[in-house]
């Protein structure tokens, strides 16, 4: 499981697709990879701006969302962690000492 | 009630918010005219180039709008000698790209550029025969030796080549040579095949170059035979060898009773603008290239996503799939039209002058009725 305090960043070569409604694709045009996303997903993604720990995404979505589940944050880390695979996310390095 | 051609121009279904891909024919120009070629000789078409920057800024445009792939077609594209700027402006825009080729203009320069960008799917080259006498007969002399030229070079830099074969009178006796040469010579993972149609050049050299109820038969016959020694490699969308798979699965489903197919019985064989538009080399912006004259804006005046969601004619052509083929006279008495799409509407509108209009090309009882057989 990802660390609550990780910073994930979207690739910023990755291409969000907006489709029908609030769900979309998302686009990898270096890999051709590309994953469809439901409005949670893209919600998620949106806030991976390279300044929020995952901890902090995780609040957000609590905020925003109503009857948000008791297992958001292990949902959410495995989402990430699935976009992180394929090349979709990365995670701001940390300086070593 | 809306009735053929008469609909009231809204979507018939839901619309995805743009295009996933786009088309693009990035010149007016071409080192070749090939006789069947489905590009020249339109008469709703202005055959006239636009300026470097005109593309580059409707890139942007198609980066902002989450367009993933376009490809680049022409007449030929490698005529552009702004070519790299141009790919440069895609892969700057987040996207992907095709682009298709008669190989001839292709060097080492350009073919090491589309490698490095990494985000070339491939490189279609056309061609038409295992040896110079069938491909150069609609192609013109040379071409073949610039065809091979093409290939080996993209091959030689990395770049994923795929084959077009178009199967016409002049090469319908090649076709065996032509398998073994591009998938045992040339070591192709496969390539694809489809036949002259009645657009642009052709409709002026149709009946030289296009192939008879007889000779489709034969064409039917033998790419059959090669799918089977070949299989999974050769491939088809139209022409001959899609015929004739989807011809013995609409007799099958029709001898033996079956229901219609969920797409059966009306015009819905064109998914086109669900997914994709295109763009004349003037600019114009259109469903498709074999819908050149259906001009529904221009790039760079008209927002694309508007175009893409309000056009009237656009949502018009999304309708036609609600158009029943009992409807046309043309389909009277067929036994076919549960298992029957209606075909391409572009050969229907150059064959009968009307876009929501089933394609008499490659009907299957037109077809029986001219003496042809099942294969």
């Amino acid at each position: 499981m990802i660390a609550q305090n990780s910073i994930p960043i979207a690739n910023p070569v990755v291409v969000l697709r907006e489709e029908f409604d609030d769900w979309a694709i998302l686009f990898n045009p270096d890999t051709a990879a590309a994953v469809g996303i439901n409005p949670t997903g893209v919600a998620v993604w949106k806030l991976m701006d390279g300044r929020r720990s995952l901890g902090e995404i995780v609040g957000r979505m609590q905020d925003q969302f109503a009857r948000v589940p008791e297992t958001v944050f292990q949902e959410v880390s495995a989402y990430v962690a699935t976009l992180t695979e394929g090349g979709f996310v990365g995670y701001e390095l940390q300086e070593a000492g | 009630m809306p009735s053929p051609g008469e609909t009231d121009g809204r979507p018939a279904a839901r619309v995805m918010r743009s295009p996933r891909s786009v088309d693009i024919e990035i010149t007016a120009r071409c080192n070749l005219r090939c006789r069947y070629c489905y590009f020249f000789d339109n008469p709703a078409v202005t055959y006239a180039d636009l300026p470097t920057g005109e593309w580059l800024a409707f890139f942007e445009e198609l980066g902002r709008l989450g367009v993933m792939t376009v490809t680049l077609a022409g007449g030929e594209p490698f005529m552009r000698r702004d070519l790299p700027t141009l790919i440069e402006g895609i892969v700057r825009n987040r996207m992907r790209f095709t682009l298709l080729s008669n190989g001839g203009l292709i060097d080492d320069d350009i073919a090491g550029l589309i490698a490095r960008t990494r985000r070339c799917d491939y490189v279609q080259v056309s061609v038409d025969g295992s040896r110079p006498e069938t491909h150069d007969a609609c192609r013109g002399h040379g071409s073949f030796e610039g065809a091979m030229r093409g290939i080996r070079t993209l091959q030689r830099h990395g770049v994923n080549v795929a084959v077009r074969v178009t199967v016409h009178r002049y090469n319908l006796g090649d076709l065996e040579q032509t398998a073994r040469f591009l998938l045992e010579e040339l070591g192709l993972a496969g390539f694809s095949t489809n036949s002259a149609g009645y657009l642009g050049s052709c409709r002026l050299n149709g009946d030289g170059v296009q192939l008879n109820t007889a000779d489709r038969q034969q064409a039917m016959v033998t790419l059959l035979r090669l799918a089977e020694k070949y299989p999974g490699r050769i491939s088809a969308e139209a022409g001959p060898l899609a015929e004739a798979r989807h011809w013995r699965r609409m007799e099958e489903a029709r001898a033996s009773g079956e229901p219609a197919f969920s797409n059966g019985g009306r015009l819905t064989a064109c998914g086109c603008p669900d997914s994709t538009l295109a763009v004349r080399a003037d600019g114009s912006i259109i469903p498709c290239s074999m819908l050149a004259h259906v001009a529904l804006g221009r790039i760079n005046r008209d927002a694309l996503g508007q175009v893409w969601q309000h056009s009237p004619a656009l949502n018009r052509l999304r309708q036609r799939r609600t158009i029943a083929l009992e409807e046309f006279e043309f389909c009277a008495g067929c036994p076919y039209i549960p298992y029957c799409t209606g075909n391409c509407p572009g050969l229907a509108y150059t064959l009968t002058g009307q876009v929501d209009h089933p394609s008499p090309d490659a009907c299957l009882w037109h077809y029986l009725a001219d003496g042809g057989q099942l294969v």
